[in-house]
Parts: C-alpha cells; sequence; structure tokens
C-alpha cells in the first residue's frame, strides 16, 4: 500500500507565487485530478513531484519518506508531459524502439497499437501523423508497467471520443491494480475520478 | 547509463544522414586548403596540420544541437534524466556518445586525409595523437555548451561565439607536435569544468 | 528575481546621475586637455604616444570590469542576493565597451609605432577573446526568455570566461615562441615623467567615472525593470 502525500507545499518561481499550499493525500488505487486554470502551476506540480523541481518550500513524501531522500523513488512514476517526446522524423516503429531501450523493457507494440487503430500507420513517419495520434502514441508508454504511480500532464487534450474511453479506461484498470495515478485536466472530465483539488 | 548508449547510437543509427553529413563537412573544409592556397607540397603539409583542428572545431560545433537539444525540445530529456537519476553517469555516457558518433569517424579518415595532403607516417601519427586527445576536451566543452543553452533562441551562432574562445588553447596547442601532454591536462580541466557546469545546466532547465 | 531596496535608493542614484554625467564630461574635458596639450611629446614615438592616455586606462578597465563581472557572479552563487546579478548586468555593456575602445586605440597606436595595425602577441589577443566574451554574457542573456534561468545560465558562463582568459594568454604566450621570434619586443618604458603621468591619472579617473556613471544608470534600469515585473504580477 503507497501513499503520496504533500504538506504545506508551496513553491514560486521567481518572485511568483506559482503553488500556495497544496495539501493532499493519496493512496494505491486512486486516482488524483488536479483541476486549475491555464498558467495555475498544474505543470508545476506534476514537476514537483516527478522531482524535476527541487526548490520548494513544504514537503512530498511518498510512503512517509520525503522524495528527494528515497532513491529508488525516481524508477516508481512514469511522467507523461505534454510534449510527446517523439523524433518527428523517425517511424512510430522507431520511436518505440528507441523508448523500449530507455524504459529497459521490451514490448508487444503490435498488439497494442491495434488497440488503438494505429497499428497501420507503424511504419510511418510521426511528423505525417495528427496531433491526437501524436498523443496516442505519447500515452502508449503507459504499457511500460513496472510502476507504481502514473503522473499525467493534460492526457485527454487532442484525444477524441474513443481514445479517451479508452484512456479512462485504462486509468480504471490501473487503480484496481492498485496503482496511483495523478492527472491535471483544465476541463471537466466525463467521468468522476477518486479524488480532485483545484489549484 | 549503458541504456543511453544504447539508445543514442541506435537513434544516431536511425538518423544516419546527420553522421555523413559531418564527415562530409569535415572532408569538404580539408579539401578548400588547395583550392585556396595552390598546390605545393611543403605549404599543403603545414596548412593541413592547423586546417584540421579548425576543421575538427567546425565539426564539433555544427553537432552540438544534437547533444540536448533535440532531446530536450521533444520532451526526451525528461525521459532520460528520470531514468538515469546520478546526473553525472548521463553526461558520462553522453561524452561516450557524441565521441564515438561525431569525432571517431573523423579521426577514422584523417590518415586517410593526410595522405592527400602528402605527410608521411609519423607525422600522421603525430596529428593524430594529438587530435585525438584535443577531440575529448573540444566534446566536453561541446557538452555543457549544448546543455547551458537549451533554453535560448537563435543558438548555433551564440554557441559559435561561446565555444570558439574556449577551443582556442586546443588549436594553438594542437598544431604543434609535441604538445599532448599540454592537450591532456586541458583536456582533464575541460572535464573537471564541463561535468559540473553539464550538470548545473541540466538542473536548471529540468526545473 | 525579488530585489528588496527601497523607492528612495533608486531616487538617490537618480538624482546623482547629472552630477556623475557632468564629473565625466569635466574629467575627459581636463584629461583630454593635459594629455594633448600640456604633456611632452614622447621622445621616441613622437605625438602618437598620447593615444596611449586614452588607450591604457581602457585597457586596464576592461580587465577590471570583467573581474567585477566575473567576481559578482561568484558572489552571486555563493550568496544568492540578487544585487550582485544587478552588478554583473550592469557593467557588463561599459566593459565591453572598453575593451572595444582599447582593440581600436591599440591599433591606431600600433600603426605608426609597430607599422602594422595589430600584432598576434597574448596580450592583444586575450584582449580580442575578452571583447567575444562579453558579446557571448550580454547576448546570451538575451536570448533565453527565461530571464532568471539567462541569469544563472551567464553567470556560470562568465565564470568560465574568467577562467579560459589566463589559459589563453599563457598559450599564446606559449604559441609566439613556438611559432614566431619575438620580432616586436615590448615597449620597456623604465621611468615615466611626471608630466606624462599627470594626464594618464586623470584620464584613468576620467575612464573610471564613466564606468560608474553608465552602470549607475543601467543598474537603476534594471532595477526598475525587475519592480515593474512585480507590480505587473
Amino acid at each position: 500500500m503507497n501513499e503520496l502525500k504533500t504538506e504545506n507545499l508551496s513553491c514560486k518561481r521567481g518572485e511568483n507565487i506559482v503553488l500556495n499550499n497544496i495539501n493532499f493525500s493519496i493512496k494505491s488505487g486512486e486516482t488524483l485530478v488536479v483541476k486549475g486554470r491555464n498558467g495555475s502551476g498544474k505543470t508545476t506540480l506534476l514537476r514537483i513531484l516527478s522531482s524535476f523541481i527541487t526548490s520548494y518550500e513544504g514537503k512530498v513524501l511518498f510512503n512517509d519518506v520525503g522524495i528527494s531522500e528515497d532513491n529508488l523513488y525516481n524508477s516508481k512514476f512514469n511522467l507523461i508531459g505534454q510534449k510527446n517526446s517523439l523524433k518527428e522524423n523517425l517511424s512510430i516503429k522507431k520511436n518505440l524502439e528507441l523508448w523500449d531501450i530507455l524504459f529497459n523493457e521490451a514490448l508487444d507494440h503490435t498488439k497494442l497499437l491495434e488497440h488503438n487503430n494505429l497499428y497501420h500507420l507503424f511504419n510511418k513517419d510521426v511528423s505525417s501523423l495528427s496531433d491526437g495520434q501524436k498523443k496516442c502514441i505519447s500515452l502508449h508508454r503507459l504499457n511500460y508497467n513496472k510502476y507504481d504511480l502514473w503522473f499525467l500532464d493534460e492526457p485527454f487534450v487532442f484525444l477524441d471520443e474513443v481514445n479517451t474511453n479508452l484512456l479512462i479506461e485504462k486509468i480504471n484498470q490501473f487503480n484496481e491494480n492498485m496503482g496511483t495515478v495523478i492527472l491535471t485536466s483544465n476541463i471537466n472530465l466525463p467521468k468522476k475520478f477518486h479524488k480532485e483539488i483545484n489549484i | 547509463m549503458s541504456n543511453l548508449i544504447k539508445r543514442d547510437l541506435l537513434l544516431s543509427f536511425y538518423s544516419s544522414a546527420n553522421f555523413f553529413f559531418t564527415v562530409s563537412f569535415f572532408i569538404l573544409i580539408l579539401m578548400l586548403i588547395p583550392f585556396a592556397f595552390g598546390t605545393q607540397t611543403e605549404q599543403l603539409k603545414v596548412l593541413f596540420r592547423g586546417v584540421v583542428w579548425i576543421a575538427l572545431a567546425l565539426s564539433i560545433i555544427i553537432t552540438v544541437d544534437r547533444i540536448y537539444n533535440a532531446d530536450y525540445e521533444d520532451g526526451n530529456l525528461d525521459i532520460i534524466m528520470q531514468k538515469n537519476k546520478t546526473i553525472e553517469y548521463l553526461i558520462i555516457s553522453k561524452y561516450i556518445t557524441h565521441w564515438f558518433i561525431y569525432c571517431l569517424p573523423l579521426l577514422v579518415i584523417l590518415p586517410l586525409l593526410s595522405f592527400l595532403f602528402y605527410l608521411d607516417y609519423l607525422e600522421t601519427t603525430q596529428i593524430f595523437i594529438n587530435l585525438f586527445i584535443g577531440s575529448f576536451g573540444m566534446v566536453f566543452i561541446a557538452n555543457f555548451v549544448s546543455a547551458l543553452t537549451l533554453g535560448a533562441r537563435r543558438t548555433i551562432f551564440l554557441k559559435a561565439i561561446i565555444m570558439i574562445p574556449l577551443f582556442v588553447p586546443f588549436i594553438i596547442f594542437g598544431s604543434d607536435a609535441g604538445s599532448w601532454p599540454i592537450l591532456l591536462a586541458l583536456s582533464m580541466l575541460s572535464f573537471v569544468i564541463s561535468i559540473y557546469v553539464t550538470a548545473y545546466g541540466l538542473r536548471l532547465y529540468g526545473e | 528575481m525579488y530585489i528588496k531596496i527601497k523607492n528612495n535608493h533608486i531616487e538617490l542614484i537618480k538624482s546623482a546621475n547629472p552630477y556623475l554625467i557632468f564629473a565625466t564630461i569635466f574629467a575627459f574635458v581636463i584629461g583630454l586637455y593635459y594629455s594633448l596639450f600640456q604633456s611632452p611629446p614622447d621622445y621616441i614615438q613622437g605625438d602618437s604616444m598620447r593615444i596611449m592616455y586614452i588607450h591604457v586606462p581602457s585597457a586596464w578597465f576592461a580587465l577590471m570590469t570583467y573581474s567585477i563581472l566575473a567576481g559578482s557572479c561568484v558572489l552571486w552563487f555563493i550568496t544568492r542576493n540578487p544585487l550582485f546579478n544587478v552588478v554583473a548586468r550592469s557593467i557588463a555593456q561599459v566593459g565591453m565597451i572598453f575593451t572595444l575602445m582599447s582593440l581600436i586605440t591599440g591599433s591606431i597606436w600600433g600603426k605608426p609605432t609597430w607599422g602594422v595595425w595589430w600584432v598576434w602577441d597574448a596580450r592583444l589577443t586575450s584582449m580580442l577573446i575578452l571583447f567575444f566574451l562579453y558579446i557571448a554574457y550580454i547576448f546570451l542573456w538575451q536570448a533565453i526568455s527565461n530571464k532568471e534561468l539567462a541569469s544563472k545560465i551567464s553567470a556560470a558562463l562568465a565564470i568560465i570566461g574568467f577562467i579560459n582568459i589566463p589559459i589563453i594568454k599563457f598559450s599564446v604566450d606559449w604559441w609566439n615562441t613556438l611559432h614566431q621570434p619575438a620580432s616586436i619586443s615590448k615597449l620597456s618604458a623604465p621611468s615615466i615623467d611626471v608630466s606624462m603621468l599627470i594626464p594618464l591619472f586623470i584620464m584613468t579617473a576620467a575612464c573610471f567615472l564613466f564606468l560608474v556613471t553608465v552602470s549607475l544608470i543601467r543598474f537603476r534600469l534594471v532595477l526598475i525593470e525587475n519592480k515593474v515585473l512585480r507590480t505587473s504580477n
């Protein structure tokens, strides 16, 4: 049973206060939706949780240990940022091969891509795809399955209805397997998740 | 660490055009020597020793965008930094791959080129040793400049302006056959500085 | 960047500006008068040597300004006091002007004295590279849109440049012994006459005043810029 918790988390960028007193706690099998307007610091929050930003006030605790003290913490989460981490001039196949090496895990991509109806584009260059298709492939990284936490930054942007439902289904499945999800969104989602905070 | 090296090598294999461009660029710069200065053997021999360093410096400058910038812009740098928590390992892997992909091919074709410029075995060996040692130092410098200028606009010119003054000592000692110990010292110094500065730059941009 | 500075400090700098500008102009006029009319021509170089009265101070201040710049960058990293960063940013442009000035006057002096505009020796070469270090510092700061990040990055670069300068000086000295015999011996000036020291001293003071005046104007502008940023957010 894992628990991720923040205590009085505040963050300043320069003189701007980006995050002010964020408190939440989330356990295995739960999903937290972080809502807020554009520029309200949702991405900053995810980057603090994924230990890229280290200058903040307050505490971020994973199983009651500060995330900067936990050496293994970095191997426990999977962050899908807003940039889709794809090389535009390479085909989907080659991009996925590069990810396989970085994530140190070989996936059966053909089956997974058929699920999203992308398999027929397998050898096409990424630059020829639409934004929604790129996002789908970017979210394909969620299939690497050694992680306890998912941090998703605006995962539903560009996705059509079918793919949105597929992603929600995937999140539910991950929750059932005791995974924890934190996702940001600035629109109303079709489904209610366990927890929600506004920042 | 080994995963990152493997991934970078595969990436450069997939976009191998870049690799051929660098090698061709290097050869073409050296090819300009006879066009610019005529074909007297003695003169060519002297000029080759110096221009080969200029060609190496320029080749490294045009590749500097591919060290961290490409990965930073498409978001892969986040994944790389997450998977390599010890940032020093990440940086050292980048040194190795950058040198391996962009400097090693130049060093491999160097003997061939130096015979075209009428240099004998001994002279070629001297140039090769100097270039081998100096190329590491230049790669270290290129890496930290790349990490420092991740968020900058109009970057290639700016990077050249930052890098060329730092390359000056290498070029001065590089063209002298006996100064390889000094080149080694310079390379080691730039390694020490580079590893700190690159880590600093990457951490800043990670935020 | 959050800077705690009182409004009246900015006002104080503003009110000092006219006096400083006047003092700078006054010092330059007096200095030029002394160096052009009230000092004897050099018995070897003749009147061409008078350009030294502007060349020497600007070369000194070019180096000094870069030392202050790098020093305040180091202090900024240590103390995290943003004022050091503002100091570094305000003096960079003046330093670049001094470097350019010393390069130009040096060439003008070199032509009648050495017979050439330029000599590839350690001093001149490191001066030229210093000029590009200033350019790199200023333009790197401009090229990065996140200004807090830009300050940190360009400060790191300024410190690296500071390490680079002596290395270049040393390597060019070495290179000169390798590639060319010292064809031009440095002008040895065993004893400078008092009549020459006076204009040199006044010109140095004038350059110093110029440095202080322009830096303070820029210092104030940078502060105001940050203040505006603060109130607008």
